[in-house]
């Protein structure tokens, strides 16, 4: 005889909840600067010295309070990458990442800390590699809107070549 | 191993209904750095242990405490969040504190309820095959306890509009409260309904804000403060998920939590033995329901101990004589707001809200989850 296969049920749902969150007062200063003056602003611990980004009330290793802001070079240097091959998704607009494409994190010169963001170059393995000098590239004044979109990616400098 | 833990500070921002000048880290900074400030201690040097409260989906953000490291001290350091209700942060630092491991320990709880909608957030706590597609929320969930709990004990609608009429008259003396008023019965009765019998103000307020503590074992508190007040009993206990399984009216877990908390302080008779009650209001007829499980009263007994004014803050035992969560306080907040203001009131520092009997004896009660699912009581005392 026959078996009836086991039917198991199982319910599709979206769990989709909205938020608005508040960037507070170091990232709101952070992103109006490079908005509306096209300037990365990181901050520096009154002890240690270490220049922070993203900017943040707290130096983590002093546990003191951060009051001094620097101004960064837009110029840096690449510290890690990968080449992307899932189409992650930005959940600002709902829309993903077309894959091939490169993540990299990249200090800025003057700072401790890295930033990650997309590296516009390539995604090939001989035209990438770690030590690479870059140059952020911001979205045209006129249609910045104030979130970290309006860093739009890493340009590679021209004319480097990789070390053996 | 420590014998005792105390409470040895306490900070609270005002509660306001929108914060968004702070980030999440930046309002948590705020009672961090007070709460240091006014007890003299060092992050690095002198606190051992923080623990945080808050809740993933209420953030926005997959382990909510993972982004606030910086401003709790959790940097290459120890840091734990618990994911219920503030009480169940003091809950689990006296717990480590009395283990020995731990000496000083730093509890902040936030939540920010203005960055998304409660009634959304809510209905994920619901379980996504049996309960969730009908949109419940707690509201909606609290309307059949309430419903219950009247049509059991014949409680009336206007006996519950007196808890409101209370908690926001005391709301107008405490300054971190985010709303108050001088209302009558019949204008709580006549605020908008929103899942009957439930009313807008029977409601507590979607709210910003933070909470921070530091406990600490004898020893310590000893050297920190001349006003330590003491963590006399913990106990927590938890009921069914399924709103079925429950007669809603019943209080057995807040009982057992209670029980379990009264043994640990010695309290044989909680109605003469505590002086003062703060406990968690999220809706109106929630503060009689949690006296009676509390054993303040008899069941079906706190709203004629409330009619007589024996709850008033010059009453007899006042119950949340700060207006309670009723004045503003947000979810997740909710209990170590609960244990702040009964511990404001041992020491004595309730400003114009302190009750007008001598407090030897507190009790506070935070609950997690629709319906009080989850119960959490700490008895707190003088020397």
């Amino acid at each position: 005889m026959v078996q009836k296969e086991q039917e198991w049920i199982s319910i599709p749902m979206t769990v989709d909840v909205p938020f608005r969150f508040a960037a507070g007062q170091y990232l709101s200063k952070f992103m109006i600067e490079m908005r509306d003056n096209s300037k990365i602003y990181a901050v520096k611990c009154p002890q240690c010295g270490r220049v922070q980004l993203p900017p943040r009330i707290v130096c983590a290793e002093c546990h003191v309070k951060n009051d001094e802001w620097v101004e960064l070079s837009h110029e840096g240097t690449l510290v890690a990458f990968t080449i992307m091959y899932l189409p992650l998704t930005d959940p600002t607009t709902g829309k993903p990442h077309e894959p091939p494409f490169v993540y990299g994190s990249i200090r800025l010169d003057g700072s401790t800390s890295v930033l990650d963001h997309f590296v516009n170059v390539e995604p090939d393995m001989d035209k990438i590699w770690v030590g690479m000098r870059c140059r952020l590239v911001l979205r045209p004044q006129e249609n910045r809107i104030g979130d970290l979109s309006d860093i739009l990616y890493f340009d590679t400098l021209p004319g480097q070549v990789r070390p053996k | 191993m420590a014998d005792r833990v105390a409470i040895v500070g306490i900070a609270q921002t005002k509660f306001a209904p929108k914060r968004v000048d702070v980030s999440c880290g930046e309002m948590a900074y705020e009672v961090i750095e007070e709460v240091l400030r006014q007890t003299g201690l060092e992050m690095k040097k002198d606190i051992d242990n923080a623990i945080s409260c808050s809740h993933d989906i209420w953030d926005g953000q997959t382990i909510s405490n993972i982004g606030i490291t910086d401003v709790i001290g959790g940097h290459l350091r120890s840091e734990e969040k618990m994911a219920l209700d503030g009480s169940t942060a003091v809950y689990y630092g006296t717990i480590g504190i009395l283990s020995g491991e731990f000496d000083c320990t730093l509890l902040m709880a936030h939540t920010k309820m203005s960055q998304t909608n409660r009634n959304i957030v809510n209905n994920d706590a619901f379980d996504p095959i049996y309960t969730r597609l009908l949109g419940f929320d707690y509201t909606s969930a609290a309307a059949l306890q309430v419903r219950r709990y009247m049509y059991k004990y014949g409680i009336t609608p206007e006996q519950i509009a007196r808890v409101v009429v209370k908690n926001l008259g005391n709301a107008k003396l405490n300054p971190v409260a985010h709303q108050s008023g001088n209302l009558t019965v019949a204008e709580v009765l006549s605020s908008p309904l929103v899942a009957s019998p439930l009313r807008k103000l029977d409601i507590a307020p979607d709210t910003d804000g933070a909470v921070a503590m530091i406990l600490a074992s004898e020893k310590r508190a000893r050297k920190i403060t001349k006003n330590p007040v003491w963590i006399r009993g913990i106990g927590a206990c938890y009921d069914a998920h399924y709103l079925g399984d429950r007669d809603l009216a019943d209080v057995f877990a807040l009982q057992k939590a209670a029980g379990q908390a009264y043994r640990m302080a010695g309290i044989k008779n909680p109605r003469r033995q505590i002086d003062v009650a703060e406990v968690g209001d999220d809706f109106s007829y929630q503060e009689l329901l949690w006296m009676e499980g509390l054993g303040l009263c008899e069941r079906g007994g706190a709203a004629k101990m409330l009619e007589a004014g024996a709850t008033e803050i010059k009453g007899r035992l006042p119950v949340n004589p700060s207006g309670g969560l009723l004045g503003g306080v947000p979810i997740n907040v909710y209990g170590l707001n609960r244990v702040a203001e009964a511990a404001l009131q041992v020491m004595g520092q309730a400003g114009d809200h302190q009750v007008k009997k001598d407090v030897k004896i507190a009790v506070a009660q935070g609950h997690s989850g629709f319906c009080g699912q989850h119960q959490c009581v700490v008895v707190l005392g003088k020397e």
